[in-house]
């Protein structure tokens, strides 16, 4: 009997194996699987040999030579921080849009020229939506790019909204995604399978640099309880030396060390190799030490040609990324890479599972950047 | 006319022992009938229900069985004759009161006759019913014949008035629900009074006393026993083999006999009456043989009186050997059948009989199995069951607390089965489901966090949750209760109840407003249609998630069957054949592999689902759970 490739298997080695990252990749692409408070949930058994569920997820056979010959031909072989063409700081010039923005503003600034300028017709976002859970949310308008400003956290099923649409049948759409969803989006371009989602319309992939997202049950409950069930307006996180949760309650700051919520980050970001969204145009972070200004890898030509637009029409202000600052981001990826891989290794999976990366490359990220361990 | 009230004496009419049952109590001139429907024995006051207007009957249904002894037994105090039947389920709902009728007794004949269902072929257990007689002290009849049937049910009426003590008329499915020759005896034309002696209180104390008085009521009636024309015996002078029957068992015996060619061989008892044991009449016949075989349904009731009975006569009936369930020569489970008692014989008398082929039953099979279609135990097409069920098992999934269901007796108990999606985890009696839930209500406190879901029909509901939701509210049991009302007691056929507006005579009636009720006890309370699927799931969902207590949700929406054979399909559907994916991913056969309603059929050849158009009722739901909006729903 041929192995399974359907959902029958996607619960065997991801959901079964607590390796399931919530991006959303697989749910609502037929009536058995969605999202539900904050979960992966399976309404009905689904017998099929091969599924669009299997195929996208992140977690289920990742061949990053494959993607990166697919995508942009040739062999993947920044093993760093994977491919890009530069790394630049930046920030949104509106102080309006970095007020609401978790840091510089980058991201929404982009979103709303992509929209405006008709580069994309549609947008996948992620909201907060009530009690704090996220969700994928679909806008059309630059207004709308705002209500979905800032970071969340908390694992949200992004990809779900874009399984689910509606869609007219011709919008262009961009995606904003945290890399396991950057990297369900690379599989789902490359997919042999049958499509019956606008895979092929999506023109603009910004991803969002990310070492884990947590489980919204049990960290929304330690939460409540940690401000005595008082109704939580907004969290941030505060960089270091900090580290600190700060969470917003009406007219109270409640500080919870991050420490305290560690355990909510679940083992699949465990496992995760990529910090910086390597297959999105372009991916976006914080910038260590400089509050207001994003890192931005610039990765693609569409990419280069959107953030390259966004500064001509003055919405961004672009600096170059100071030398440390690059070699810490290197270095900062290549240690969630090299911690991921020994987990996998602690698992028994190196071999066997979801990740298919050369033996060549893998002791290369073993090797590479000891230094940044401490 | 019905025949059952057909004044023709000596006329042979072809009755279904139910009927004849209830022609029984016609000729007996029975006044006020009450039951809860049960089968095999809805039929009896379904016929009587028919009739009771033109033959100035009182006839109901009764919101459960006790309260429809209680209805019949308040007949009888007023010197009326008064008659109840259930099911043997439905008797453990009535022994609290019947034992202690038989303390009190009781003044115009009262009959109460059950209809055991050997093998369980509609019933949640197999129950022997006779062991209440003895527990009892109550006079037992068991028909094996329509006739029997008929002339037993009226003979039951006189000796219960003579006694003054209720008689039970023990029947089985292949009694009840055969059909078979009955000649017709009069109908009586006499008027009682009804009137109820004020002096005499009816109560079952003192018991010293009442207790008492029922062996002596007990005795009298073994006497008119040893006279009854009901026992008989057929076989040579001294037998090889005696065999002890009763019921519909008799009818098997004398046919393997029969087959056999044993009759010179084999005598046959054949008890009607069989409590109390006529001894006389037995001892003469046990001296026939040294070799004994009972043959009887379900539990080995004869087979151990009468050892107890040949013990206490040892001395003059001497040693005897034993054969029946106790001994392994008969199954002491089920229903019996020919065959059965053939193969017994057989083996007792070392006789080769081949009835058929060896390979005839093989044959059969397989040549059944290409013909007939494959179906699974399941709700009727268009059944809002299946809806609410899809709605329950989306909740629980997106809940995702390993919640479950508590269900009990109708036609919803078949969500243990795939038709309902595997939903309902326990049932047992009427109401249990949600006596169950009070209990797994509590358990919160030691630490069980998953969510109770209890079901129960709307019929249901009035027989036996009542009190259990008052329960529920006083003692703060924390579950969601799902009251499936779809305006019918459809398991047993469709009879009207509290929640119908109709009586068992066909006339108006107040409606018992299940949502007003439940409001009343304080329990929190809404109402959906299962047929909106994605709001009763929501519902549903968002009940289970909502603080401690009892909450009622009424899912309601007209049995199809009910509603169909009314005003026919709801909506034309049909599915659209390029629209329709098929086992494309993204639908996997939704329709025809997991929600499985009979109204849709998989066609291999097309690789698309298609409507069945005569089995199709129209209820749209279908259309709802389609992925790829295939199925389209027109107003009919």
């Amino acid at each position: 009997m041929a192995e399974n490739r359907g959902l029958q298997a996607l619960e065997a080695n991801v959901i079964q194996k607590d390796l399931c990252a919530f991006c959303g990749a697989c749910l609502s692409l037929c009536p058995y699987l969605r999202s539900w408070g904050g979960r992966w949930v399976k309404l009905h058994d689904c017998d099929l040999a091969e599924g669009r569920c299997y195929a996208y997820c992140p977690r289920t056979e990742l061949d990053l030579d494959a993607i990166h010959s697919g995508l942009l031909g040739g062999p993947y072989e920044d093993l760093a921080m994977g491919p890009f063409r530069r790394v630049v700081m930046a920030q949104c010039t509106d102080p309006q849009v970095r007020q609401r923005a978790q840091t510089g503003g980058v991201v929404s600034a982009l979103m709303s020229l992509a929209l405006d300028a008709g580069w994309i017709d549609a947008a996948v976002l992620t909201r907060r939506g009530e009690d704090q859970l996220p969700e994928g949310y679909l806008v059309r308008k630059r207004e709308e790019v705002l209500i979905c400003a800032g970071s969340s956290y908390v694992a949200a099923p992004t990809l779900e909204a874009l399984n689910r649409g509606p869609w007219n049948g011709d919008e262009r759409i961009g995606v904003v995604a945290i890399p396991c969803q950057v990297q369900a989006l690379a599989k789902m371009r490359l997919s042999a399978l049958e499509r019956k989602t606008p895979i092929d319309r999506i023109a603009l992939i910004v991803g969002l640099f990310c070492t884990w997202a947590l489980t919204y049950r049990p960290f929304m409950e330690f939460v409540r309880i940690r401000v005595q069930g008082v109704p939580i307006q907004k969290m941030d996180i505060t960089p270091p030396p900090e580290r600190l949760l700060k969470v917003h309650t009406h007219g109270d700051v409640w500080n919870i060390p991050l420490d305290e919520i560690r355990s909510f980050i679940p083992p699949t970001c465990g496992v995760c190799l990529d910090m910086t969204s390597e297959w999105a145009d372009l991916s976006v972070g914080t910038v260590e030490g400089m509050e207001g200004w994003n890192t931005v890898v610039v990765r693609t030509e569409r990419g280069e040609e959107l953030f390259e637009r966004a500064e001509k029409e003055g919405l961004l202000e672009i600096r170059q990324l100071p030398e440390a600052n690059f070699q810490h981001l290197r270095d900062a990826s290549l240690l969630k890479k090299r911690r991921a891989l020994k987990a996998l290794q602690e698992r028994g999976e190196l071999a066997t599972g979801y990740l298919k990366l050369s033996q060549e490359a893998v002791q290369r990220i073993l090797e590479d950047g000891t230094e940044a361990e401490s | 006319m019905s025949l059952i009230a057909k004044d023709a004496p000596g006329q042979q009419v072809l009755l279904m022992g139910n009927e004849a049952i209830a022609r029984g109590a016609v000729e007996a001139g029975v006044k006020v009938c009450a039951a809860y429907p049960g089968n095999p024995s809805s039929e009896i006051i379904g016929s009587l229900a028919q009739v009771g207007e033109d033959l100035g009957i009182y006839v109901e249904w009764s919101v459960n069985e006790k309260v429809a002894l209680e209805i019949s037994a308040a007949a009888s105090f007023a010197g009326l004759r008064g008659l109840t039947a259930m099911k043997q389920n439905g008797l453990n709902v009535a022994s609290d009161f019947l034992l202690n009728l038989n303390l009190s007794g009781t003044k115009g004949g009262l009959v109460v006759v059950v209809c055991d269902d050997p093998s369980a072929l509609s019933s949640s257990n197999e129950e022997d019913s006779r062991a209440y007689a003895k527990l009892g002290d109550l006079p037992l009849l068991e028909p094996s014949t329509f006739q029997e049937a008929k002339d037993m049910t009226k003979w039951a009426f006189e000796l219960s008035e003579e006694l003054g003590i209720p008689c039970m008329l023990r029947s089985v499915t292949r009694v009840s629900h055969a059909r078979g020759n009955v000649k017709l005896g009069e109908i009586p034309k006499d008027v009682r009074e009804p009137h109820f002696d004020t002096t005499h209180p009816i109560i079952p104390l003192p018991v010293a006393w009442t207790h008492r008085s029922l062996h002596d009521k007990l005795a009298k009636c073994r006497e008119r026993f040893e006279t009854s024309s009901f026992n008989i015996y057929q076989g040579p002078e001294k037998p090889e083999l005696l065999v002890v029957t009763c019921g519909s068992s008799w009818l098997y015996v004398r046919e393997a006999v029969h087959n056999l060619g044993l009759e010179d061989r084999v005598g046959v008892v054949k008890l009607g009456t069989t409590w109390p044991l006529p001894g006389d009449f037995l001892r003469r016949h046990l001296k026939r043989a040294a070799r004994i075989l009972f043959v009887e349904e379900v539990d080995p009731f004869l087979e151990e009186n009468v050892k107890a009975f040949c013990a206490e006569n040892g001395d003059e009936l001497g040693m005897k050997t034993f054969l029946g369930k106790a001994s392994g020569d008969m199954p002491d489970i089920g229903e019996m059948n020919p065959d059965i008692v053939t193969e017994t014989l057989k083996r007792i008398f070392r006789v080769s009989y081949e009835p058929r082929p060896s390979e005839y039953a093989q044959n059969a099979t397989q040549i059944a199995l290409q013909h007939a279609p494959m179906r699974q135990l399941g709700f009727c097409a268009g059944c809002p069951h299946r809806a609410t069920y899809w709605a329950v098992k989306n909740a629980l999934a997106m809940d995702g607390r390993d919640g479950f269901v508590l269900g009990d007796i109708g036609c919803y108990t078949l969500g243990i089965a795939p038709a309902g999606f595997s939903q309902v985890k326990t049932f047992h009696a009427m109401g249990s489901g949600t006596g169950l839930a009070n209990g797994f209500g509590q358990l919160e406190r030691f630490g069980f966090h998953q969510p109770i879901i209890a079901v129960c029909g709307d019929s249901t509901f009035y027989h036996a949750a009542v009190p259990a939701l008052i329960n529920a509210q006083y003692n703060r049991a924390d579950f969601l209760m799902l009251i499936l009302d779809n305006s019918a007691t459809s398991m047993t056929g469709f009879q009207p109840h509290p929640g119908t507006g109709r009586t068992a005579m066909g006339q108006e009636a107040p409606v018992v407003d299940i949502e007003g009720l439940c409001r009343a006890l304080g329990a929190h309370v809404e109402a959906v249609d299962p047929f909106q699927v994605t709001e009763t799931t929501h519902t549903i969902y968002r009940l289970l998630q909502k603080g401690k207590g009892l909450r009622v949700l009424v899912v309601r929406r007209e049995c199809a069957l009910v509603r169909g054979k009314r005003e026919g399909k709801l909506f034309q559907v049909r599915v659209d054949q390029q629209r329709c994916i098929g086992i494309d991913c993204g639908c996997n056969r939704l329709c025809t592999r997991v929600f499985k309603c009979p109204g849709l059929v998989w066609d291999p050849e097309t690789g698309k689902a298609r409507v069945d158009e005569a089995i199709c009722t129209g209820c749209g739901v279908c259309a709802e759970i389609c992925p790829s909006s295939a199925i389209i729903k027109e107003v009919a």
